[in-house]
């Protein structure tokens, strides 16, 4: 069964580099949102099995996003993408339950890594 | 300048392009420079580059500034002039910064260093994910202290249409430091820069 | 077609220098132009550190240099400009200048060997001697053009403009720290008879003789300058009246016991001299101080030429030095 994935960034670019990045046997039905608030809208009212996470957004960032979801016990996964690698917003992200920490720019080998150690596909 | 506009899906390809860069360099100059470096998200916008002077004048009014300047020049036509503009308070703290000797080099040397720094690592961060790789020519320093910025910030956009205005804030965890940055791009580099957004576009 | 057999001739052709050193600082290449200039082959200093080859080399700064290049992958530069030379290489030009070493501009880039995935740094050495060499030139003229910017042409002390500005800048130092200020104006007597008497160059003579004469009776912060065809001005700084008619009669002095020789000719002059003190609770403005030095070379005029005079506020008395 696909799996219900929520990708969330503020670019347009950005959220189809992390679609295209995927691998090809990755079974899922793609969701998207611009903001923390749109995301949080999606992950309030869908089964979410996995989100693919940016920081630095208008409206409500990611880690407002990571907040959330902790707050109100959402079940899903979240892996974040970001240009921003500071080590203390890495630390925060982890402290906040994310799964995983990748570097922008994605690439095929970086998430596969990341699905792969997760038993994602 | 209308017909030179980008489009929404070519500024947000741009945009997003340019904070990936940042990170980049971000990364690479932390390691390099052993200090936390934190580059700030930057507003990018494309400008008449008569528009600069006055901008920018007006930001350093009440301050020393100093300005270097450095060419870049790519495949596919991409090329412009990178401007790193300081306040010179800061100056003292680019040789702590550098790790250079007190008497190693002068105040020029070391702001002509840090900019090449500051600028390649950046660029080339752009570079690498447009599939591009970019030349330098030496930085160059336009003014220091005393010169009056925005006279030469007129006499140097003067030779440009357009500007790219990046405006990066680079600011440091443990040295209170930062800058500007602006990228001047001619007319023609802006066109070919809009064909290889396209291209990138078209990839996704 | 293959052009790879190019670049050996060209490296070994190019005016300019190349070194290549990998991710330790030991040589790896240098081509011609390094070996002829530094005197020295590739293969005696092939895997050496560079440091020890040239010991020179402002080893601390372009260690972090290099560094850079190679942790942030970018090229590093050095201008000439900045530092005139990194490498210490003669350099081959007939011309004089003040150095005998070339200046250079020097870029240093990233290389990588694709196949073994090692890091080398290409140093390229240009030669930017003739730059420098003009540089110099057109420092040594600027120079040259400020100073004849404040000369006056024929006495060569400063010219009225400049040394007007000198004035208040002066005047307002003094103000500032509450230090005293002096301002002495003198005027050659009877300069218009000199004239017919020896000509203009002989008025002319007389003029830069006098100028020399007094410039080495002054001290170096005090200001002479030429006010007029045959009037001058000496600002004099932390001085105050009675110090200033002390240098003023001195001056009036060695004048009128200095016998000039033109053309076979001895020509006796003297001088009427003004002297005013700066009175920094009335804030005067300079052109009001120049007034009063004016009014008492008036005063010493009017009393029969060489002879000082001071300036003071309560009725315009005046002070003799000399009978």
């Amino acid at each position: 069964m696909a799996l219900p994935v929520l990708i969330c960034d503020d670019s347009i670019l950005a959220r189809k580099q992390v679609r295209k990045s995927l691998p090809e046997t990755f079974d899922a039905e793609f969701k998207t949102a611009g903001n923390g608030i749109e995301a949080l809208q999606v992950l309030r009212t869908q089964e979410i099995g996995l989100v693919f996470l940016d920081l630095t957004m208008p409206e409500l960032d990611g880690i407002g996003v990571l907040e959330a979801i902790k707050a109100e016990s959402i079940d899903c996964f979240v892996i974040v993408i970001s240009a921003d690698i500071q080590p203390e917003m890495q630390r925060r992200v982890m402290e906040l339950g994310a799964l995983a920490f990748i570097q922008k720019p994605v690439s095929e080998e970086k998430i596969a890594g990341v699905l792969k150690q997760y038993g994602l596909v | 300048m209308t017909n030179l506009g980008f489009t929404v899906e070519q500024k947000d390809c741009l945009q997003e392009i340019i904070n990936v860069a940042m990170g980049l360099a971000s990364d690479k100059l932390a390691r390099f420079l052993n200090t936390f470096v934190h580059l700030q998200v930057p507003s990018i916008a494309l400008v008449g580059a008569n528009h600069i002077p006055a901008e920018f004048s007006g930001r350093y009014a009440d301050t020393e500034a100093a300005l270097v300047s450095q060419g870049f020049f790519g495949d596919e036509g991409v090329r412009g002039e990178a401007i790193v503009l300081y306040k010179m308070d800061n100056a003292h703290r680019i040789a702590e910064l550098l790790g250079y000797e007190p008497g190693d080099s002068s105040e020029i040397e070391m702001l002509t260093d840090i900019s090449s720094v500051l600028t390649t690592t950046f660029l080339n961060g752009l570079a690498q994910q447009i599939e591009n790789s970019l030349s330098y020519s030496a930085p160059r320093i336009l003014s220091s202290r005393h010169g009056n910025l925005s006279d030469v910030l007129q006499s140097t956009s003067f030779h440009w249409e357009h500007a790219l205005k990046v405006d990066i804030s680079y600011q440091l965890v443990d040295h209170s430091f930062n800058c500007d940055m602006i990228l001047l791009i001619p007319d023609v580099a802006v066109s070919r820069i809009k064909v290889i957004l396209d291209r990138i576009l078209e990839e996704f | 077609m293959d052009h790879s057999w190019l670049s050996h001739p060209i490296l070994a052709r190019l005016n300019s220098g190349v070194i290549v050193i990998d991710d330790e600082y030991r040589i790896v290449f240098l081509n011609h132009f390094i070996e002829r200039h530094a005197s020295m082959a590739l293969a005696e200093v092939a895997q050496q550190s560079l440091f020890e080859v040239f010991p020179d080399l402002p080893e601390a700064w372009l260690k972090r240099k290099l560094m850079s290049v190679l942790d942030l992958q970018s090229p590093a530069f050095s201008s000439w400009e900045q530092r005139q030379y990194i490498f210490k290489l003669p350099h081959l030009r007939p011309i004089t200048s003040s150095s005998q070493y070339m200046a250079q501009n020097c870029t240093m880039l990233p290389l990588l060997d694709e196949s073994t995935q090692q890091n080398f740094i290409c140093i390229l050495v240009e030669d930017a001697t003739d730059a420098f060499v003009y540089q110099q030139h057109l420092s040594k003229t600027l120079i040259e053009l400020e100073k004849a910017n404040r000369q006056d042409g024929l006495t060569k002390v400063l010219n009225r403009r400049y040394w007007e500005e000198q004035l208040k800048q002066e005047i307002h130092r003094a103000q500032r720290y509450q230090h005293p200020l002096s301002l002495i104006l003198f005027d050659l007597d009877k300069f218009k008879d000199l004239n017919d008497k020896y000509g203009h160059l002989g008025g002319d003579f007389v003029l830069i003789e006098l100028s020399s004469l007094i410039g080495s009776l002054l001290r170096d912060s005090d200001l002479l300058g030429r006010y007029g065809g045959e009037e001058f001005g000496i600002v004099l700084p932390d001085t105050n009246g009675q110090g200033a008619m002390d240098v003023a009669e001195r001056i009036r002095k060695a004048i009128a016991d200095h016998p000039m020789l033109f053309n076979q000719q001895t020509i006796r002059v003297t001088l009427s001299i003004g002297v005013a003190e700066l009175d920094p609770h009335h804030h005067l403005l300079h052109d009001d101080l120049i007034r009063e030095a004016d009014m008492a070379l008036y005063n010493a005029k009017r009393n029969g030429r060489n002879r000082v005079c001071q300036f003071e506020t309560k009725a315009v008395s005046r002070k003799l030095a000399q009978s």
